[in-house]
């Protein structure tokens, strides 16, 4: 290798790395809003894995272009290239390099997983501020002890939640800004996923079990929540609203919810299926009867009815 | 083999692997190996679900089930694996090709066999519990029955293989097929051995 | 065409041997493998349609062009009919094809078997396709089956679309496991005379590690698949939880088989690369042995990292964590191929035929699908995109970016020698533009729904994913074109191409050094192989008896 070669090399991987650098920083833009604790964290190891992996494309999407482009056989040139068939030192180093990588991908990996503590079943709660010390100026979480969990009930197609505390049901999901929620994830038929892409959290609730499930959210606003294990005809149709509001807000609404009578909750897959019903002839197959919507004190602005 | 391939073939230093395109009992034996070792991930895998459902169960015995009579089951495990030593017995006769000392070895492992699918039988049908009760039901039924089906199948492989034997010169390109049987027969024990472990001595 | 010795003698002059011979119980290998190759396209064609009807589905949010139990019946067939009826079928045919050619055999181990085991194929095609006449219709829980949802069955009858679905699995895992059994045997026993391990061709290697996963992980499928069909049928609780079954357990079943089948289907690709670019680039394949001995590792490294499936379904921290590692480790030996490739072409004299840029193209693909994959391995990073679009976007630029990229580019290479005919280039090429627009206009733009929290399997979805998705509609719609030069020429060529020589790419191997296509017996004498492949810039023999191999002809 002499030095105009290692010249070359090393300007084209600055560039790439440049490239590298700068897409791991455009990934940020490619996520939801940063809604939760867990999310800065998510993002970041998003970025640094997009930043690595453009450096390898790209690398290899280079080499291969600069060889289509200049190494070509002349139309009429019938003979062999260089009889190359190895080289131990190069096959050593992209063997030992990736090697090195994963290594760091996977210990990185790790600590950003061991921070979110987010709980799964068989696991112990763990009570504790949300670890997302890469945010600046991200307000202080305070320590949420002895709160009851909020269930999550879901069914074949819609989603209920009760604050079993203050004795409201609401098809909407109503949260604490800055504070750990922490949630108890049960399913009344099939697999059902819980996930809210702007907290980026996502748990499978599995029938029969009950799921304690913790995460931290640090922005006010109305976030997606939908189901992502495909639980029958109606799978897409599964969604509601996440709400994070302030907790006086968060304490104001409980209490005017639990003042509602229960009444029955607009379902687009129960809607769905009684105008099919209605229309007799049916377009598909027969399907399993969607449960009957929820009866809850709160379920939603009327804007969602559409 | 035509004998102008004959000759360019002994023109050339035969190596080894020369032998096996010819080799087709070798060739057969190496694919019945290889199929023995793929279908014994099958019971494998049984074995796995039943010791998670068993370990991990909070009920595991259904109502009224106490366990499981290990006494006639052993009885016909001894059944079982004897006769393969008698299996074994009637392929040295065959290799010796002692004909009739090979079918009388061969009957009475068909004897054998059958009789732990009696044994099996008996046991099913004095049982207090179907395939739906639980999941010691549904295990239990589908590991000895899917044991059971083989069982079977090995004995219809020994049928077949004792009416080839009256054959003229069915044992003129070799003796694979009894082999091969009585390899699957081996192999039909062994899984028994431990399915019994599992399911009537761990309970 | 430049690289085509015109001058060359044409050996067979014989009358083809009759076209019927392909649509009858043969048992020679070629005949055989062209079957598995035409039905495999076929259904192709089958499951590509059910893709239409997807994206026709997904080019507006509203589901408002199927009903939605027809939707779910789409995405769970468009799934298995392309792997079990496209995928692992055509692959079984090229391996069936080339494997005795390669290793310089008359033909398989058990010529008998094999044709029972692709005759199965339309046998389980028709089990499936009929399950759209079974109550209830087709199974709408998706191509894993998932319970509780595979076990709901509204029709309450007892035959119904799952279960033809478990019916038409099975038998492909029967007749997937007579392939391997096959392939295994007449690889280790009936290799011609000096070919050592080590002179293998690599797609030789590749196919044999292939075939060892299935014989190792397809049984684990068909318990999971039993314990499935009695608690459809026979009411056993294995797998429902309202009965005391375990879900999840069915999870791990499905998937110790299911992801090793993933490297059962891109082996043989990665042998196809290993193959095309030391010809089309006339050097050898960089690091012959390590790419070798790297199908083996990737082999051994596919059985230990099933979970990272299964990170949102409730596993255990340290189980996570115990597969993020597995599964990201097993990208080094993947890697070292890709940079043994990269060596492989670097520095070469290329040649940019229909073949080559279906390789190069699917190598690019390829490297794309690895890093978003390493992206998926990390736990905090699936558990925000596992079940969404960006899952979909990774696997299908695996499995249509390289896999289908990969088949292209073998049929192209060995079209002349199958069929004794040239192809057409121009087609070729145009083929070719078509299929990388429409793969990465189709699959791009679900890696940003993905991340955007879009999930997969749905018929409807919020307005503001609209603009990807009409992308990905209208790439999909160009990659449905795109098939029809390829049918055609390959219709078109097979019919009044050009005879094609023996050796149209001046290549080194053994199926090149008789007559496209090859006799029925394949070889007069057997070769004896006298040096390693890929012998490029050397003038060494590949065997000491090229001039007696041809079959006599009168």
């Amino acid at each position: 290798m002499n030095i105009r070669t290692g010249l070359v090399l090393t300007i084209v991987a600055a560039v790439l790395a440049a490239i590298s650098f700068w897409m791991g920083q455009q990934a940020y833009g490619w996520m939801p809003p940063q809604a939760s604790a867990e999310s800065i964290l998510v993002d970041d190891l998003f970025s640094f894995l997009v930043t690595l992996g453009t450096f390898i494309f790209l690398g290899v999407f280079v080499t291969l272009v600069y060889s289509v482009l200049f190494q070509r056989a002349g139309k009429y040139d019938f003979s062999d290239g260089p009889h190359i068939e190895g080289n131990v030192t190069l096959e050593v180093i992209w063997t030992a390099i990736p090697f090195a990588l994963v290594i760091w991908i996977a210990v990185y990996s790790f600590q950003i997983y061991d921070q979110m503590s987010i709980l799964g079943p068989m696991e112990h709660i763990h009570k504790g501020m949300a670890t997302a010390e890469a945010a600046p100026g991200l307000a202080e979480v305070s320590e949420v002890s002895g709160q009851e969990p909020i269930e999550v009930l879901a069914r074949q197609w819609a989603w209920e939640f009760r604050y079993p505390n203050q004795n409201v049901s609401s098809t909407e999901l109503h949260l604490s800004n800055n504070q750990r929620a922490t949630l108890l994830l049960k399913s009344e038929d099939v697999i059902h996923g819980f996930y809210i892409p702007a907290f980026r959290i996502k748990q499978d609730i599995v029938p029969n079990e009950e799921i304690t499930f913790e995460f931290t959210p640090i922005q006010e606003g109305s976030y997606r929540l939908r189901d992502s294990q495909y639980s029958g005809t109606y799978f897409a149709a599964m969604q509601t609203d996440v709400v994070v509001e302030s907790p006086e807000a968060h304490r104001d609404w409980l209490k005017e919810a639990a003042a509602q009578p229960p009444t029955v909750a607009y379902n687009a897959a129960f809607e769905d299926y009684r105008r099919a019903s209605e229309k007799g002839v049916s377009a598909g197959w027969v399907t399993v009867p969607p449960a009957a919507p929820p009866l809850v004190n709160y379920s939603g602005s009327p804007l969602k009815e559409e | 083999m035509s004998s102008t391939e004959l000759d360019s073939a002994l023109e050339q230093p035969l190596s080894v692997e020369t032998a096996h395109e010819h080799d087709e009992a070798g060739n057969s034996m190496f694919g019945f190996i290889i199929f023995l070792l793929s279908e014994s991930v099958i019971f494998l895998s049984f074995f796995v679900g039943y010791i998670v459902y068993k370990t991990s169960a909070v009920d595991w015995l259904p109502l009224g089930v106490e366990g499981l009579d290990v006494r006639e089951p052993a009885i016909n495990t001894v059944v079982l694996v004897s006769s393969s030593f008698v299996i074994y017995a009637a392929e040295r006769c065959l290799h010796v090709k002692n004909l009739w000392g090979f079918r009388a070895f061969w009957l009475l492992t068909m004897a054998m066999g059958s009789y732990f699918l009696y044994g099996q039988a008996v046991e099913w049908s004095g049982l207090e519990f179907g395939i739906t009760d639980g999941l010691f039901g549904g295990t239990f039924y589908l590991l000895t029955g899917f044991h059971g089906l083989h069982v079977l199948t090995g004995v219809l492989l020994q049928l077949i293989m004792l009416g080839r034997s009256f054959l003229p010169g069915n044992y003129d390109g070799g003796e694979f097929g009894v082999a091969a049987t009585s390899l699957f027969w081996h192999f039909v024990d062994v899984i028994w051995i431990m399915l019994f472990l599992l399911i009537y001595i761990w309970q | 065409m430049a690289n085509v010795l015109v001058d060359e003698p044409i050996k067979n002059l014989d009358e083809p041997e009759s076209w019927r011979r392909f649509f009858g119980f043969s048992t020679d290998h070629k005949v055989i493998g062209i079957q598995y190759i035409v039905t495999a396209f076929f259904f192709f064609l089958v499951g590509g349609l059910f893709a239409m009807v997807i994206r026709g589905e997904l080019i507006t949010p509203e589901a408002d062009l199927v009903d939605r139990t027809v939707y779910n019946a789409m995405f769970t067939l468009h799934g298995t009919v392309m792997l079990f009826l496209w995928t692992f079928p055509v692959l079984a045919g090229l391996a069936n094809y080339l494997v005795p050619l390669m290793i310089g055999a008359r033909d398989m181990a058990f010529p008998r078997l094999n044709a029972v085991a692709f005759w199965m194929v339309p046998v389980f095609g028709v089990v499936l396709m009929g399950s759209f006449l079974a109550p209830g219709g087709p199974s709408q829980a998706g191509w894993w089956a998932y319970p509780p949802v595979s076990l709901q069955n509204p029709s309450g009858a007892l035959i119904n679309g799952q279960f033809l679905w478990l019916l038409a699995v099975a038998l492909s895992g029967v007749s997937s496991i007579m392939g391997a059994v096959n392939i295994v045997t007449t690889i280790v026993r009936m290799r011609a005379p000096g070919m050592t391990f080590f002179r293998m061709p690599i797609f030789v290697w590749a196919v044999m590690s292939a075939q060892i996963i299935q014989l190792f992980g397809l049984p684990a499928l068909t318990a999971g698949a039993v314990m499935l069909l009695f608690d459809l049928s026979l009411g056993t609780s294995f797998f429902d939880p309202i009965k005391g079954g375990d879900p999840i357990l069915f999870q791990h079943f499905f998937w110790f088989y299911s992801h090793p089948a993933v490297y059962v289907i891109i082996l043989p690709i990665f042998g196809i690369f290993s193959e095309l670019l030391p010809v089309y680039s006339r050097k050898p394949l960089f690091g012959y042995k390590v790419v070798a001995i790297s199908s083996l590792i990737i082999v051994a490294l596919s059985a230990v990292v099933w979970v990272h499936h299964m990170f949102a379904s409730g596993t255990p921290s340290w189980m996570r964590m115990l597969f993020m590692f597995s599964t990201m480790l097993i990208s080094v030996p993947t890697g070292i191929k890709v940079f043994a490739w990269v060596a492989t072409v670097w520095g070469g004299k290329i040649r940019l035929t229909s073949a080559m840029l279906f390789a190069l193209g699917g190598l690019v693909m390829f490297v794309f699908a690895g890093i978003t994959g390493i992206m998926l391995a990390a736990v905090p990073v699936d558990i925000h995109v596992n079940n969404t679009y960006f899952v979909v976007g990774h696997f299908h630029y695996v499995i249509y970016g390289a896999t289908v990229m990969g088949v292209y580019a073998a049929l192209y290479h060995w079209f002349p020698k199958m069929t004794g005919r040239m192809y057409n280039e121009g087609l070729g090429k145009l083929h070719f533009v078509l299929t990388f627009i429409g793969a990465n206009l189709n699959f791009f733009p679900m890696h940003p729904l993905g991340l955007e929290g879009m999930p997969r399997r749905v018929a409807s979805y919020d307005p503001e994913f609209a603009f990807w998705n009409v992308m990905a509609s209208l790439g999909a719609f160009l990659l449905g074109m795109s098939t029809l030069p390829f049918i055609l020429n390959m219709v078109g060529s097979w019919i009044q191409g050009e005879k094609a020589p023996d050796n149209p790419w001046r290549a080194i191997g053994i199926e090149w050094l008789v007559s496209s296509p090859p006799s029925h017996e394949n070889f007069e004498v057997l070769p004896i192989v006298v040096a390693a492949p890929y012998g490029y810039g050397k003038s060494d023999l590949l065997v000491s008896n090229a001039d007696a191999l041809e079959v006599a002809h009168e």
